[in-house]
């Protein structure tokens, strides 16, 4: 085992594979089952799918997807998109599904997460906050769903969530999705700050080096998209992943 | 298995290459040499054995003007990439001889991973940029599936035409004069028999099929026909060169290098980067049509002297397929992508084949098109 999970972060819009930049554009980039099945014998640690038109679109997981997902995965598979209730989770890991990512759902009613972390236990309870900087670099919650940033310090928000029972954070900082520009280190130190859980970076991820300077700021884990299925200056899909031993080596370096 | 030809026909192999009396028009002289390897050789010689201070030559002429050509330009040339051996060797010996590609790739929903590593290996260590052109996959599932429902043999006419395309889109949207290619003599030059595929470039129909099967349009299919292949051929000089005919092509040695320097994992068979050609030939091909393809594969190789004729023999035993479990595999596989069930592909299997030209083509066109431009070119091949 590594010390330190690298996750392929895979956006779902209705049936497909996108790939967005700054959450805006979404560019299709293929077909999960294939992508899910390329990423197989990568022999990748674990899996993220998100569906990112769920909540705004004010429905629930595609289910019938989600399970073909599931049973083609050979690794641990965390969802995302459109979990409001405990029931919802609750079909989702019965169809194979590792842990649930809650975001809208967790920020209108964090009693949710607590409801869940009890049935499920946290470990399989993933709390997401999109963060997003504004024109004064000011880092503010960020809500997807409507576009818009939310009033609050982040930081506030985080610490209830996982008071309230989430095992693991995602944080997603809105202004490097897909830019492969680097993440954003000073926001995962500040995240890093006072947390007792794992901390899953990402955003702006484009390198081996990328990904060890934000566990070097404090990641537990990143995540990545583009950085997995972009090649070059054309955005060319070709879906890659780091070999085992260069991921071994980067977290041995000083560590 | 399905005879491909006639049933009274007494089986014969023939005795220089492997070819036999799967393929229809198949003919044997008195020393039982068939006329596949005998047209091959007459036709692909002076290419397989030029001589090579003159391929040479030939080679260094053409290099010339593809860079006189691209000046000024981002890119001197395309080179379409698939993960296999023919089109990597393409872009090493393009890079080698100093010229500027551009690496680009068709996604059809099938890629291996094998493949993507192939590639993702070959553009890192040559530093060569590359395009991806990704066909919504749920448009490419409902094509084949009129495919399949059209009983036609060449469903790769699918990959194959958008390839073609999106080789042709690049090539202008760049202004570039040269689209080189991984298609050789020396390794597939040997005429496909009739019967076991289709005119790569019959746009009318994959559109008549797919509006057989209720599709209105081809929205991120990018199709080309004959039409559009004149208008970049010969309107916009975009030209398809088979670049390895200029080089001396050995299939083996290339696979060696790029093993030994660009982390290249090879196939067992030809054509296996994509899951689905794998099944395609492999399963569909010899079950539902009679037709092995791995003959017409390993009689070129052994007509050009890559290999012997009992080697060929050897290659041909067995099931076309690295293992039984690997069927199997791919099988599922293929039902969970196509949606389908265990019972539609039996089905699917069973029902006898139906000729492309029971559909609208515009294969007549074509073939009227090649007649006049011999007429007025002789001796110089439409490819």
């Amino acid at each position: 085992m590594l010390k330190h999970r690298v996750i392929p972060a895979l956006l779902l819009k209705n049936a497909g594979l996108v790939k967005t930049l700054q959450f805006k554009n979404p560019k299709y980039v293929g077909d999960p089952i294939n992508a899910i099945r390329i990423f197989n014998d990568k022999e990748v640690d674990e899996l993220m799918v998100l569906d990112i038109t769920a909540s705004k679109e004010q429905r629930e997981p595609n289910y019938a997807l989600i399970e073909q997902f599931a049973g083609e995965c050979f690794m641990p598979l965390a969802y995302g998109g459109g979990i409001k209730t405990v029931a919802q989770a609750q079909q989702l890991f019965s169809l194979g599904v590792e842990k649930v990512c809650i975001q809208s759902a967790a920020l209108d009613n964090p009693r949710l997460v607590t409801e869940l972390a009890e049935q499920f236990g946290s470990q399989s309870i993933i709390v997401s906050l999109d963060i997003k900087r504004n024109w004064l670099g000011k880092a503010q919650l960020y809500n997807a769903t409507t576009g818009k940033t939310l009033a609050g310090v982040w930081q506030t928000q985080l610490q209830a969530l996982v008071a309230a029972g989430a095992g693991e954070v995602l944080l997603n900082a809105v202004d490097k999705d897909g830019t492969l520009s680097g993440s954003d280190l000073e926001l995962i130190r500040q995240a890093r700050e006072h947390l007792e859980v794992p901390l899953v970076a990402v955003g702006g991820i484009s390198s081996l080096s990328d990904i060890k300077a934000a566990v070097d700021a404090g990641a537990s884990a990143v995540a990545a998209g583009a950085f997995f299925v972009f090649h070059g200056p054309h955005r060319a899909v070709l879906i890659t992943y780091p070999k085992y031993h260069e991921l071994e080596n980067l977290f041995k370096a000083n560590t | 298995m399905k005879p491909n030809s006639n049933e009274e026909r007494a089986y014969q192999q023939c005795t220089r290459c492997v070819m036999d009396t799967t393929a229809s028009d198949i003919t044997f002289d008195e020393q039982g040499v068939c006329n596949y390897c005998t047209e091959f050789l007459e036709r692909s010689s002076h290419i397989i054995h030029e001589d090579p201070v003159q391929k040479e030559a030939r080679l260094n002429a053409l290099v010339s003007k593809i860079k006189e050509a691209g000046r000024g330009k981002p890119y001197d040339c395309i080179v379409g990439v698939s993960g296999g051996v023919d089109s990597s060797w393409t872009l090493v010996e393009v890079k080698r001889l100093g010229l500027r590609p551009l690496a680009v790739h068709m996604d059809n929903g099938w890629n291996s991973e094998l493949a993507q590593n192939n590639i993702a290996n070959l553009v890192n260590t040559l530093g060569v940029d590359l395009y991806t052109h990704v066909i919504d996959w749920e448009e490419y599932r409902a094509l084949m599936q009129a495919f399949f429902d059209a009983d036609v043999i060449d469903i790769e006419l699918l990959y194959d035409n958008a390839m073609l395309a999106v080789n042709y889109q690049q090539a202008n949207k760049y202004g570039l004069k040269y689209i080189l290619a991984g298609t050789n003599q020396a390794t597939e030059g040997m005429r496909m028999p009739p019967g076991w595929n289709w005119l790569k470039y019959d746009k009318k129909n994959i559109v008549a099929l797919a509006r057989r099967n209720g599709i209105k349009s081809l929205d991120t299919f990018p199709a080309i026909g004959i039409f559009g292949y004149i208008y970049y051929q010969y309107f916009r000089r975009n030209r398809w060169l088979s670049f390895l005919d200029y080089l001396p092509y050995n299939k083996f040695y290339a696979l060696n290098e790029l093993e030994t320097n660009y982390g290249y994992k090879r196939y067992p068979f030809k054509h296996y980067e994509s899951i689905f050609t794998r099944f395609y030939q492999g399963y569909i091909l010899p079950r539902k049509f009679g037709v092995d393809k791995r003959k017409l594969h390993l009689a070129t190789l052994v007509a050009s002297n890559q290999m012997t004729r009992d080697e060929a023999i050897k290659g041909l035993e067995g099931i076309p397929y690295p293992t039984q479990q690997g069927i199997e595999a791919d099988l599922n596989y293929f039902l969970k992508k196509m949606h389908w069930t265990r019972q539609q592909l039996d089905e699917y299997i069973a029902r006898p084949s139906i000729s492309h030209s029971a559909y609208p083509s515009e294969k007549a066109t074509w073939e009227i098109f090649v007649n006049i431009y011999r007429s007025i070119v002789k001796g110089r091949y439409v490819h």
